[in-house]
């Protein structure tokens, strides 16, 4: 299993960190460089708190400090009024950030992109306000003269720098645990296309509200374990910009997204700003903050995705060139000695006078359908006769204004895309939409986690998936280097691997050349031998009448023919609708 | 003399940039010198603050040093390093951990202007019993217990509870009538909201106040207007002013102004030092200035006109504030400290500063009241300082024996 051996990569790799970081605890000779250390480690994991959420599903939030002040007035309350140890009350304070998390996900999740990120600015600046409203304005942690440790008051400064540490490695192996996970893996699938992900079943919504729980619960408890090393606590030290900024700026410099990113921002930029301020602060004031931007600027631009990826790229080029350049694998197809017919079954789809209009325009108007089970049905009609529109309201990324819509005798109509999925429905897209920094094989697991109970059974049925379309020797490639054949297949195996049983087709024919045509057909004649039921929307007409049993015409919006090929491309009405009036006439007098 | 005062600055200015590169070197140079700390806001928002603070510190260094350094300690130069504390509470608390690491024989500090970062920065100090002297109001920092901070300016609560009393028998001793009403123009930030909460409740009833114009407004103010308007109508005998930021209390002036009520007709008072800042002058003038009074912890008193003259000679700035005037007087305690303990072991100089009661000398002169502090480390029997705007500048008027003007209180 390489995964499992990458894994134990990385825990080699936490335990070597944390005996490092003790090592050079123990070297240093001074309390300053102890506490700019358990800084290091204690902002190294704020960062780590945000890349869970920001790195991996690409929600940036510009509001950690929500969670972090929240975690550090936990203890400095806890302590002042009730005279709790922070033993007690950092755990605490990761509850009331994860509960944080899970309050401001719920309105906020509704928003994307920069309105995300935005949104979330909002948050600390005004839990600030709250909290100096509430008149703690500073909040000093008593000091106990009488039983220190019982309130984690160390004189010796290595004892923070050991918590700060046991905090920082908890983080990274939740953020390993998480990487290497249906968690994870849902995460990505959502920053790189949440549409494609939610098609594929995931369910975002879930996924997006437990990384930001997760998210909200780790800055917190750093924040409690700030407060007990800062000692006092204000609403500015907290919740202020500056905390939310540096969570963002230490994972964009060492690398948004990956597990030592935030890890390697911490332990330059800390330091860095640490020492410039120290050794510039007095002598000319306000300098510092120009040689760190400039540092910040250099680094970017020498990195622009951050140190991590920059240095992995490297070393993977390196790594390349010293072995001999590997010929691209031939990609063996599935050939077929001769198609199976399978009797069709009962009605399995079902479209009742759906309508669905956009402004004035009516995108479907009155549309009945039926798919047989097993069938091969195609749609068909020019640009803008409603073909994709009828699919998104099927997969309910559309929800109809009127009419029914059932499957196997379930109504459809009102149902998320991930459950619409979950129900048995594939579907694959116009434009491919792949996850494009993931493998094959991982853009196929993502779409097998909807049909499997544990990671396992998902790696399994992806691997299957990925054979059954034949692109088992191009399972480790990254998606973006793929050809469009190669990913129209794959995007076919991440709607396959679930084993649904419809799958919905859209344009898969489109942009290939006339040999990985017969690739892509024979695929889909393979599904249908195998009993799954196929709705495709074509352009490609004369490979569409070899392949399908039925096809449906639109046009404007309206079903205007519906037959098997052979009478359908002959109806008048259609050669109209696609080639204009001119050869419809043509073609009738052909024919006379 | 200014000459050769400003080179000899310069020479050391540079002495102590060369120091910065080749420390070590100079230190044994220089075998026989007492250092002391300031830790200050430098850069960022308080930059300005901690620059004032800073000039005050260097003209003492200046006066210690060309009057033969400290005597008891056989004429050793004083030697003040600095560090900054930046903007945040974090940088404040790494800045005092990295002097306490950098400089293990420091006697004693001073800093660091903003409560908050005073708070952080005493944590660490507290913890290596080294004495610290802030102008800090917060109560909590002299609230914990420590043993080695020793607070200079009386603290928040205490002003919020005096400023009126003394506002009150500052118009009876100028117009021989105590006021009865007041009106209250508030923002409704932190310090506003705690300054003025225990007036409503209670406060103002026990001064045999009537509140007749209550107004708070959420920052920025837009239009002042209303404000006013209810001034107007309501008359009250003067006017509470408690903003915190700048244009809001410009807004308010302004308005004032505009319906003749400025200029002393409704008498204004404020609190806190920046009601007295070179920066406010810029950007109200004098004009609409003229009368404001506001409460402080300290400003410039009577016998420090020399001082005054000198400070301003030398950093160009239009009058002496509380910044500069505690720069140079928080470490002439520490000096007189060491003087009194004869060594500058940081505990010996912290036991001087416990006994110390001072009410003449270079110290004492820098602060209204004797320079004694109780267990808390607060100073006792400190007066209430009023300043008011006169001609563009903000000068002491009350208490009278402090006073280098006399103060004016219009009658309505």
């Amino acid at each position: 299993m390489t995964v499992s051996q990458a894994v134990r990569r990385q825990l080699w790799a936490i335990l070597g960190f944390a005996i490092a970081v003790l090592a050079l605890s123990a070297v240093l000779r001074s309390d300053y460089f102890e506490l700019v250390l358990t800084q290091v480690l204690l902002w190294a994991v704020l960062s780590l708190a945000w890349n869970i959420l920001s790195g991996y599903s690409g929600y940036f939030s510009f509001g950690h400090a929500a969670f972090w002040g929240l975690g550090a007035y936990t203890v400095a309350l806890g302590m002042l009024h009730f005279n709790l140890s922070p033993w007690v009350t950092i755990p605490a304070g990761a509850i009331v950030g994860g509960l944080a998390g899970a309050l401001i996900g719920f309105p906020t999740f509704r928003l994307r992109g920069h309105y995300f990120a935005l949104a979330m600015l909002a948050y600390p600046l005004a839990t600030l306000y709250v909290f100096q409203w509430l008149g703690y304005q500073e909040i000093p942690l008593p000091m106990k003269r009488e039983s220190p440790i019982l309130y984690m008051q160390f004189s010796n400064p290595r004892a923070y720098v050991a918590l700060a540490l046991g905090l920082l490695v908890i983080s990274l192996l939740i953020s390993l645990r998480v990487e290497n996970s249906r968690f994870g893996m849902s995460l990505l699938a959502i920053k790189q296309n949440e549409p494609a992900a939610e098609a594929a079943g995931i369910n975002t919504w879930r996924w997006k509200m437990l990384a930001l729980i997760l998210s909200g619960a780790l800055a917190a408890t750093a924040g409690g374990l700030y407060a007990v090393v800062l000692l006092v606590v204000t609403p500015e030290a907290v919740f202020g910009m500056l905390v939310s900024a540096q969570a963002l700026i230490l994972a964009l410099f060492g690398g948004v997204g990956s597990l030592w990113g935030p890890v390697i921002g911490a332990a330059v930029l800390v330091p860095l700003a640490e020492g410039l301020n120290a050794k510039l602060g007095n002598v000319l004031p306000g300098i510092q903050g120009v040689v760190y931007g400039f540092a910040i600027i250099g680094i970017i631009l020498w990195a622009p995705e951050g140190v991590f990826w920059r240095v992995r790229d490297r070393l993977v080029k390196a790594k390349l060139a010293s072995r001999p350049p590997a010929k691209p694998a031939a990609v063996p197809v599935a050939v077929l000695p001769h198609e199976r017919r399978q009797p069709l079954g009962e009605d399995l789809l079902v479209l009742r006078d759906v309508g669905i209009s956009f402004g004035g325009l009516r995108a479907l108007d009155g549309v009945n359908l039926a798919v047989p089970e097993r069938g091969l049905y195609g749609i068909i009609g020019p640009n803008g006769a409603g073909k994709t529109t009828l699919f998104n309201v099927i997969n309910g990324f559309l929800a109809p204004e009127r009419g029914a819509i059932t499957f196997a005798g379930e109504s459809l109509v009102g149902l998320r895309p991930n459950q619409v999925c979950r129900r048995g429905i594939g579907r694959t897209f116009q434009v491919v939409r792949a996850f494009p920094r993931m493998t094959v094989l991982e853009n196929v697991i993502v779409g097998a986690f909807v049909g499997a109970t544990d990671d396992d059974t998902a790696r399994r049925m992806a691997a299957t998936a990925v054979d059954r379309v034949g692109l088992s020797a191009r399972a480790d490639a990254v998606a973006s280097g793929l050809t469009t054949r190669e990913l129209r297949l794959m995007e076919l195996a991440r709607a396959l691997a679930p084993q649904p049983r419809l799958m919905l087709l859209d344009e898969t024919l489109a942009g290939l050349g006339h040999d990985d045509l017969d690739d892509i057909l024979n695929v889909i004649r393979q599904l249908r031998a195998d009993g799954v039921t196929v709705l495709i929307i074509e352009h490609t007409m004369h490979a569409m009448v070899q392949l399908v049993d039925h096809f449906d015409v639109l046009d404007h919006g309206r079903l205007i023919a519906s037959g098997p090929p052979d009478t359908v491309v002959r109806n008048p009405e259609v050669i109209e609708a696609y080639l204009g009036k001119k050869w419809a006439e043509q073609v009738s007098e052909a024919a006379k | 003399m200014t000459n050769k005062l400003t080179r000899r600055a310069v020479t050391r200015g540079l002495a102590l940039t060369a120091g910065a590169l080749a420390m070590p070197a100079i230190g044994r140079a220089q075998a026989k010198s007492v250092k002391i700390a300031m830790i200050a806001p430098m850069s960022g928002p308080w930059a300005r603050q901690g620059q004032l603070l800073r000039m005050g510190a260097e003209m003492l260094q200046d006066d210690v040093n060309s009057g033969g350094g400290i005597k008891s300690l056989g004429g050793a130069k004083l030697e003040i390093v600095y560090a900054d504390a930046g903007d945040s509470t974090e940088k404040a608390k790494n800045a005092a951990q990295r002097l306490l690491s950098d400089e293990p024989d420091l006697a004693g500090g001073t800093g660091a202007w903003l409560s908050s970062f005073t708070l952080a920065v005493t944590e660490v100090t507290e913890r290596a019993q080294l004495p610290w002297l802030t102008l800090s109001y917060s109560d909590a920092i002299t609230n914990r217990g420590f043993k080695f901070v020793f607070q200079t300016s009386p603290t928040a609560e205490h002003q919020a509870a005096e400023t009126l009393p003394t506002a009150l028998k500052l118009a009876q001793a100028t117009t021989g009538k105590t006021p009865t009403t007041i009106g209250i123009i508030q923002d409704n930030t932190a310090s506003p909201v705690s300054f003025a909460k225990p007036l409503r409740d209670g406060g103002l009833d026990k001064l045999g106040l009537k509140l007749v114009v209550d107004q708070i407004f959420t920052p920025p103010l837009s239009d002042a207007t209303p404000l006013i308007e209810k001034v107007r109508s309501g008359k009250p005998d003067f006017l509470l002013l408690l903003t915190s930021a700048m244009p809001d209390c410009k807004l308010v002036l302004e308005k004032l102004d505009e319906f003749n009520l400025s200029h002393g007709k409704v008498p204004l008072v404020g609190n806190g030092a920046p009601f007295g800042s070179p920066e406010l002058l810029k950007t109200i003038g004098p004009e609409l200035l003229e009368g404001l009074l506001f409460s402080v912890a300290n400003w410039p008193i009577k016998g420090q006109e020399d001082f005054i003259d000198r400070f301003k000679k030398k950093t160009g700035e239009p009058f002496l504030t509380q910044d500069g005037l505690c720069g140079y007087g928080e470490p002439a305690i520490l000096v007189q400290a060491m003087e009194t303990a004869g060594s500058a072991d940081r505990l010996k100089v912290a036991d001087a500063i416990r006994a110390m009661d001072l009410t003449t000398g270079r110290a004492a002169q820098c602060f209204p009241g004797p320079i004694k502090f109780d267990d808390k480390g607060r100073r006792v029997d400190v007066p209430m300082i009023f300043a008011q705007w006169q001609k563009g500048v903000p000068v002491t008027v009350f208490p009278t024996d402090l006073a280098l003007a006399k103060p004016f209180w219009p009658s309505v």
